[in-house]
C-alpha cells in the first residue's frame, strides 16, 4: 500500500529541477525527497521523479495488539507550542496529530494535510486539508482548525513559543502577531499562506515537534488533561518522572488507518529510568523494557552484546560547545578563536563519542543539509592559539567549561578541555546533573548543548543563531548574517542557496560562534520482538508504525 | 507517662518547625526562585520577566508572610487583575480561588509540587508506601538474620563460629550501599558476570514485587544494617553469658541449648531492640542511595528529585514526614526499653 494522496497532473517546476540535479549527482536521494516533498510533491510521486519505487510498507505482516515498553524520560508536558523536549512531543503525539510528518528517509509524509502547493517563489502555499477526519468527540476536522492552529503558533507574545521564530513570514513584526491575511481560509478545504518574503521551509517546520494540532477547546497547559485529538491513542497515566501510558482509543476511528495501516499496539508504556545509562542497560537485562529511546557511547557495543537489536540512523544532530557572547571574557572574538583553533574535532569524535559520526567544521551546517557548501575546515593549531590568547592579554584566564553529566556529553567536553589544557590554557571542568543543568542552559558563558537535527541548513541556523530568537544560547547577533540567512531563506534553487550558504558558513566560523567537533550518528536497540520502531533522525515516534510480536 | 509523652511530643513540634523553616529559607534564596520560575516559564526568559511571574505567583512576598502561609497561620496569597482574583493559593473545591482563606500544613494541606505537578500530600503518600513495602521487606531479612548471626556469635566467645560472623558482620556494616549495591548489580545482575539471578532494575518491583526484581535492593540496605545490629546482639549476648544466673542454670544441669533460649535470650535482646528502632532513621538514608541505584520511585528518591529541582514544597513535605519518622522510632524504642527492661522508669 503506497501514500493514498490524490496528486494532481502538475508537479512543481522546482521538483524537476530538483530531480535533474540528483541525477546530475548533486543532490544526494535524502537531499531530494526532504526539497521534493516540501513543495508538495507526494513521497511516492518524488520517487518516480528519480525513476526509483516508493519503498512498500510491510504492514500486511505486522502482528496486532500487545504492549510495548519504552525506557524514555517522562517529562512534564507544555503547550505543545512551548515543548522544548522532543520527549514531551512523543507522548502528546499518541493522541495529537500533525499536519505533515518528517520520515527517517528525508521525505515529507502529508498527514493532516492531504498535500499542499507553493507558487513560483515560494512566497504562496496553497494547502488542502484532509477529507474525513474527526477529532476523537466527534467533532470534523476542516480549514478552521488549520488556520486557527497555525494563527497559534504565530503568537509570538507568548513566552517561550518556538514556533512563531518559524513561521516568522507569516508574524507581523510589529503587534508579534500573525500579520492580517497571512493565513487565508479559502473554503472548508483549503487554506492559503502568504508569505511577507520567499521562505522555503515553513511546510517542513510544521513537521517539527511543537507543531502538533490541538483542538479549539484547547486554551493552554497540560494537553492530557483534555485529551481532545485526531490522534488514534489516548493517555492513561501521566506520572512526571515516572511513567507515561498511551492506550489505544477504543472509540475512535483513526483517520490514519486506511491511510497507512496501523496503529498496531494496544498499548505504550513510557517508563523514565533517569539519564544514566547503566540504569536503562538495568533494565533492558531485567526484561523491564523492550526498547531503548535512544542508546549512546560504550553502551551500544554493549546492548549489541547482549543480543538486542541495533537501528542506526546518520543524522545532522551535534554537540554545541559554544561562547555566550554576552559574557566576558567570550565577548573577544579572538578569544573564542582561540579556544577553537586550540581543539581538533576529529580528537574530540574519537574520545568523546568513539568515532561514531563525522567531523564537523564549526559550523553547524551538515553535509546531509541540501544546501551545506563545502568550505575551509577550521584550522587546528595549539601553538598559535596560545599565542593569540596571550596577545588579547587572557593567557593566565581560567576557563570554565560546563556539561550535563549525560555521558556521551562530558566525554566530548572532557576531550575538549583535554587539548585546550595540552596547548597551555587553564581549563576548569564543571559537570551538572540534568535536573539543574536545563534551568540555565542559554546562560552558561562557555557550556556544551545537544542539538538535535532540523531537516534543512537553513533552519538550525534560524532558529539558533538569528539575533535574538528564543533558543539563540551563543548570543550571536550579526547584522551580515541575519541579512543573508533572510536571503537564503527565499532562494528554491539549491545551487543559488549554497553560494550564500558558503558566506554565512564561513562567517560563523571566523566569528568564533561555538567549537562544533562533529556530526552524531542516533542508535536505538529493541528486542527481536518489536517491529516498525527505527531509530528517527529528529526523536520522532511514530506510534501508528509500532508493533510488538507477541 | 503522659507528661513523658506530652514533652516528646512537644520535641516532635520545635523540631519540625525548626527543619523546616531551614529548608523553606535555603528553598527560597533569590536564585533558587529564580531557577523556579524559569524551568516553568522557559529558560530564555529576562530578569524583570522572573520577577513578574515570581509577582505573580505568590513567591514576591517578604519570606516570613511565606513561611506563615506554608503553616496555615497567614492568609494564602492572592493575584488580582482588575479587581478579580485570578490566581491563589487556596483553591476551594469549586476550582475558584478563594481570597483570605487559611490553607497551610495545619489545615492539612501540604501545597502543590511543582516537579511532580501533583498534590504533595499525593506524591508523599505514593512514595511513603512504595519505601514502605521495601522497608518491610528489609526489615523482615535483616532483624531476624541479624538476631540469629549476633545470637550465634554470642553465646560462646572467642570461638572459631564468633570470629568467622564477627567478620561477616563487620564487612558488611563496613560496605556502604552504594559500593555493596554495585557490586551486587555487576555480580548478580549483569551478563557481564553471566549469573543474572536477579533484577538489577527495581522499577517493575513498585507494581509487582518479586523475588528477581525485589531482592537486590533489599539485601543492599539489610546487609548494611544487619552487621551493626548483629554486633550489638553479640555484645549483649555475651555479657549476659558471663552473668551469674546463667552459671546457676548450667551448675543445675540445664541443656545448652536450653540455656541460650530461655534464660539467656530475652535480656540478650533489651539492647539489639533499641538498636533495631534507631536504625530506622539510618534505614532513611539508605533508601535515598538504594532507590536511586535501583530506580525504585519511593521516598528517597522523591526527596533526590526533589532536590534537585528545587521543589520546596515538596522538600518541606518530605523533612515534616522524616522528623516525625526519626522522633517516632525514638519514642517507641523508649516506651519498648521500659517494657522490656522493669527497673529503667520513664521521667
Amino acid at each position: 500500500m503506497t501514500i493514498h494522496d490524490p496528486r494532481r497532473a502538475g508537479l512543481h517546476p522546482a521538483a524537476e529541477m530538483y530531480a535533474a540535479e540528483h541525477r546530475a549527482g548533486r543532490l544526494s536521494r535524502r537531499e531530494f525527497l526532504t526539497r521534493a516533498t516540501a513543495l508538495g510533491v507526494g513521497s511516492s510521486a518524488a520517487f518516480g521523479l528519480i525513476g526509483l519505487p516508493a519503498p512498500a510498507r510491510a504492514e500486511n505482516h505486522m502482528p496486532m495488539g500487545g504492549t510495548l515498553r519504552m525506557e524514555m524520560e517522562t517529562k512534564a508536558l507544555k503547550d505543545p507550542r512551548l515543548a522544548d523536549w522532543s520527549q514531551i512531543s512523543n507522548f502528546y503525539r499518541g493522541w495529537l496529530d500533525y499536519l505533515v510528518q518528517y520520515e527517517a528517509d528525508g521525505s515529507i509524509t502529508p498527514m493532516l494535510l492531504e498535500s499542499w502547493d507553493a507558487n513560483e517563489d515560494a512566497t504562496q502555499f496553497t494547502l488542502k486539508v484532509r477529507q474525513g477526519v474527526t477529532w476523537n468527540n466527534g467533532d470534523p476536522f476542516t480549514a478552521a482548525d488549520v488556520v486557527r492552529n497555525i494563527t497559534r503558533w504565530c503568537d509570538g507574545t507568548v513566552e517561550g513559543n518556538s514556533m512563531a521564530g518559524r513561521m516568522s513570514q507569516l508574524v507581523d513584526a510589529e503587534t508579534n502577531m500573525a500579520r492580517e491575511g497571512a493565513i487565508e481560509e479559502v473554503d472548508e478545504m483549503t487554506v492559503r499562506l502568504n508569505l511577507a518574503a520567499p521562505d522555503i521551509t515553513v511546510i517542513v517546520s510544521m513537521a517539527d515537534y511543537p507543531a502538533a494540532i490541538v483542538h479549539s477547546s484547547y486554551e493552554s497547559g497540560d494537553p492530557s488533561e483534555n485529551p481532545i485529538g485526531t490522534g488514534p491513542y489516548l493517555p492513561e497515566v501521566n506520572e512526571v518522572g515516572v511513567r507515561q501510558v498511551l492506550v489505544r482509543n477504543p472509540d475512535h476511528q483513526w483517520w490514519g488507518t486506511e491511510v497507512f495501516g496501523g496503529p498496531y499496539l494496544d498499548r505504550i508504556e513510557y517508563i523514565d529510568y533517569g539519564t544514566d545509562p547503566a540504569a536503562k542497560l538495568a533494565a533492558a537485562e531485567s526484561g523491564e523494557i523492550d526498547i531503548t529511546y535512544q542508546t549512546t557511547g560504550d553502551f551500544i557495543d554493549i546492548f549489541d552484546a547482549i543480543g538486542w537489536q541495533k537501528s542506526e540512523v546518520v543524522t545532522a544532530a551535534t554537540l554545541a560547545v559554544r561562547f555566550n557572547q554576552d559574557s566576558p571574557p567570550y565577548d573577544n572574538k579572538d578569544v573564542r578563536n582561540a579556544l577553537q583553533m586550540a581543539v581538533d574535532n576529529a580528537i574530540v569524535l574519537e574520545l568523546g563519542y568513539n568515532g561514531r559520526g563525522t567531523v564537523a567544521e564549526n559550523h553547524h551546517v551538515c553535509p546531509i543539509h541540501p544546501e551545506y557548501a563545502q568550505i575551509d575546515p577550521p584550522v587546528h593549531d595549539p601553538a598559535a592559539a596560545k599565542a593569540l590568547l596571550d596577545e588579547a592579554g587572557f593567557g593566565n584566564e581560567t576557563f570554565e567549561l560546563i556539561s550535563i553529566d549525560d555521558a556521551w556529553q562530558a566525554a566530548s567536553c572532557d576531550a575538549v578541555a583535554a587539548q585546550l589544557r595540552d596547548a597551555g590554557i587553564q581549563v576548569e571542568r564543571q559537570v551538572l546533573p540534568g535536573s539543574t543543568f536545563w534551568n540555565d542552559w542559554l546562560e552558561y558563558p562557555f557550556s556544551a548543548t545537544e542539538w538535535n537535527m532540523r531537516p534543512l541548513g537553513v533552519q538550525i541556523l534560524g532558529l539558533a543563531y538569528r539575533s535574538g530568537v528564543p533558543w539563540n544560547e551563543t548570543a550571536y547577533s550579526s547584522e551580515e548574517f541575519d541579512t543573508l540567512l533572510a536571503e537564503a531563506m527565499s532562494l528554491a534553487d539549491v545551487e543559488a542557496r549554497r553560494e550564500v550558504m558558503a558566506k554565512m558558513e564561513k562567517l560563523l566560523q571566523d566569528d568564533g560562534v561555538l567549537i562544533q567537533p562533529y556530526w552524531r550518528s542516533l542508535y536505538r536497540h529493541y528486542t527481536d520482538k518489536v517491529q516498525g520502531a527505527e531509530m528517527h533522525p529528529t526523536f520522532e515516534h511514530h506510534h501508528y508504525k509500532w508493533a510488538i510480536a507477541s | 507517662m503522659i507528661r513523658f509523652l506530652l514533652s516528646r511530643l512537644l520535641t516532635l513540634l520545635v523540631t519540625t518547625f525548626a527543619l523546616t523553616f531551614i529548608v523553606f529559607f535555603l528553598t527560597n534564596l533569590e536564585p533558587s526562585l529564580e531557577k523556579i520560575a524559569k524551568s516553568e516559564i522557559g529558560t530564555r526568559v529576562s530578569d524583570a520577566e522572573v520577577e513578574s511571574w515570581l509577582d505573580r505567583n505568590g513567591y514576591g512576598e517578604p519570606m516570613l508572610v511565606r513561611y506563615g502561609e506554608w503553616l496555615g497561620v497567614v492568609p494564602g496569597w492572592t493575584h488580582t487583575v482588575d479587581g478579580e482574583v485570578v490566581a491563589g493559593r487556596c483553591e476551594a473545591p469549586a476550582g475558584a480561588v478563594e481570597a483570605g482563606a487559611f490553607c497551610g500544613i495545619m489545615q492539612g494541606d501540604w501545597g502543590w509540587s511543582t516537579v511532580f505537578r501533583r498534590d504533595v500530600a499525593e506524591i508523599i503518600g505514593r512514595s511513603l508506601a512504595l519505601t514502605g513495602k521495601l522497608m518491610f521487606w528489609v526489615m523482615m531479612v535483616m532483624v531476624p538474620g541479624a538476631l540469629i548471626l549476633g545470637v550465634l556469635a554470642g553465646m560462646r566467645e572467642g570461638s572459631k563460629l564468633d570470629r568467622s560472623l564477627s567478620t561477616v558482620s563487620i564487612l558488611t556494616t563496613a560496605t556502604p550501599e552504594y559500593v555493596s549495591g554495585v557490586v551486587f548489580i555487576a555480580v548478580f545482575a549483569s551478563t557481564a558476570v553471566g549469573l543474572r539471578w536477579f533484577n538489577g532494575s527495581a522499577t517493575s518491583a513498585m507494581e509487582d514485587a518479586t523475588f528477581e526484581n525485589f531482592t537486590l535492593p533489599v539485601l543492599t540496605i539489610a546487609l548494611y544494617g544487619m552487621g551493626y545490629i548483629a554486633r550489638m546482639t553479640r555484645a549483649s549476648m555475651t555479657e549476659v553469658m558471663t552473668a551469674q544466673y546463667i552459671r546457676t542454670a548450667r551448675l543445675k544441669g540445664v541443656s545448652f541449648p536450653m540455656i541460650v533460649l530461655r534464660h539467656a535470650l530475652r535480656n540478650a535482646l533489651i539492647a539489639p531492640f533499641t538498636v533495631i528502632m534507631l536504625q530506622f532513621p539510618w534505614l532513611l538514608n539508605g533508601v535515598v542511595i538504594v532507590e536511586t541505584l535501583f530506580n525504585y520511585k519511593g521516598f528517597g528518591w522523591t526527596l533526590v528529585q526533589a532536590a534537585g529541582n528545587n521543589d520546596i514544597e515538596l522538600l518541606l513535605g518530605v523533612s515534616v514526614v522524616s522528623v516525625v519518622v526519626v522522633l517516632l522510632t525514638q519514642l517507641i524504642s523508649d516506651i519498648g526499653y521500659v517494657y522490656l527492661n522493669p527497673r529503667i522508669r520513664v521521667s
